[in-house]
């Protein structure tokens, strides 16, 4: 009977159930089956099939009563959650303080292609002839794409820790 | 149905669940515990149709007792009046049916 009860409190928690409405659930059950028991009724005889499956009838009592968070992730998804965001959150920042720097370093960065031409003149060459060098300035739509998705990234972020934030329970607070 | 039992049999008196289970089955309604009443005692809270509260029990510690709220009541006189309209019309249907089994 007490495993039974246990097996419900472990998934009304699971669930995401607030502590004092799981403690009172698990104290009306138990106090409903000790009673049963002791008029010589069983746990199977009181609650039919679902002596044999206490998360399913924990779970059926608890979303009945209403008392289930409506979004309620796996525990080892709540875990991994920060993690990942802080590091979405970092890579993002990187991301715009790179891109900052370049644009405010003014140069175009990138040399494309670079070729040698060889004039048929005679004589000497002056030292800017027949060298030229394509220089475009490709690298400067590059910072500033990296600077939006990196702005867009951290918009992102900020949302995904306010929800987070606004999600947690009064208790974590 | 089987909410509308419970309704009715909490009316005659506040109870808690087990004790909800014995006066039903007292009056025949054997099926109870294969479904369980709590989750149904669940929904009629959530839906406002009972109100709860604590008192001490016969010599035991002390239960949840459950009582239809006026909303509940209500629910109970509608419940009633529908289920013995269904009852009637189903007695007219089946009253001329005249079993003969063949040995």
């Amino acid at each position: 009977m007490n495993d039974f009860v246990e097996q419900c409190r472990r998934e009304w928690k699971r669930l995401g159930v607030r502590d004092p409405v799981a403690e009172e659930m698990a104290t009306e059950l138990a106090s409903d089956l000790s009673e049963a028991e002791a008029e010589g009724i069983s746990a199977q005889e009181f609650l039919g099939r679902s002596a044999f499956d206490p998360p399913s009838f924990a779970a059926a009592w608890a979303a009945e009563r209403g008392i289930i968070p409506e979004h309620q992730p796996s525990r080892a998804t709540a875990r991994r959650r920060p993690v990942f965001l802080m590091a979405f959150t970092g890579v993002a920042a990187i991301a715009l303080v790179i891109a900052a720097a370049l644009l405010l370093t003014g140069e175009p960065k990138l040399t494309l292609a670079s070729s040698q031409v060889r004039p048929r003149l005679l004589g000497p060459l002056p030292p800017d002839v027949g060298r030229q060098v394509h220089t475009t300035s490709a690298s400067t739509p590059v910072e500033w794409i990296l600077l939006v998705l990196a702005i867009i990234a951290l918009g992102f972020a900020a949302r995904l820790w306010s929800t987070r934030i606004r999600a947690r329970p009064p208790s974590a607070a | 149905m089987l909410d509308l039992c419970l309704l009715a049999v909490m009316d005659q008196e506040p109870a808690y669940g087990y004790e909800m289970t014995k006066r039903l089955r007292e009056r025949g309604l054997e099926f109870v515990g294969e479904g369980s009443i709590y989750p149904l005692l669940g929904r009629l809270e959530r839906e406002g149709l009972v109100e709860t509260f604590r008192a001490a029990s016969n010599g035991g510690p002390p239960r949840k007792y459950y009582r239809p709220s006026t909303s509940g009541r209500l629910a109970l006189a509608l419940g009633v009046t529908e289920w013995r309209a269904a009852r009637d019309a189903v007695d007219a249907v089946l009253a001329p049916v005249k079993i003969e089994v063949a040995t």
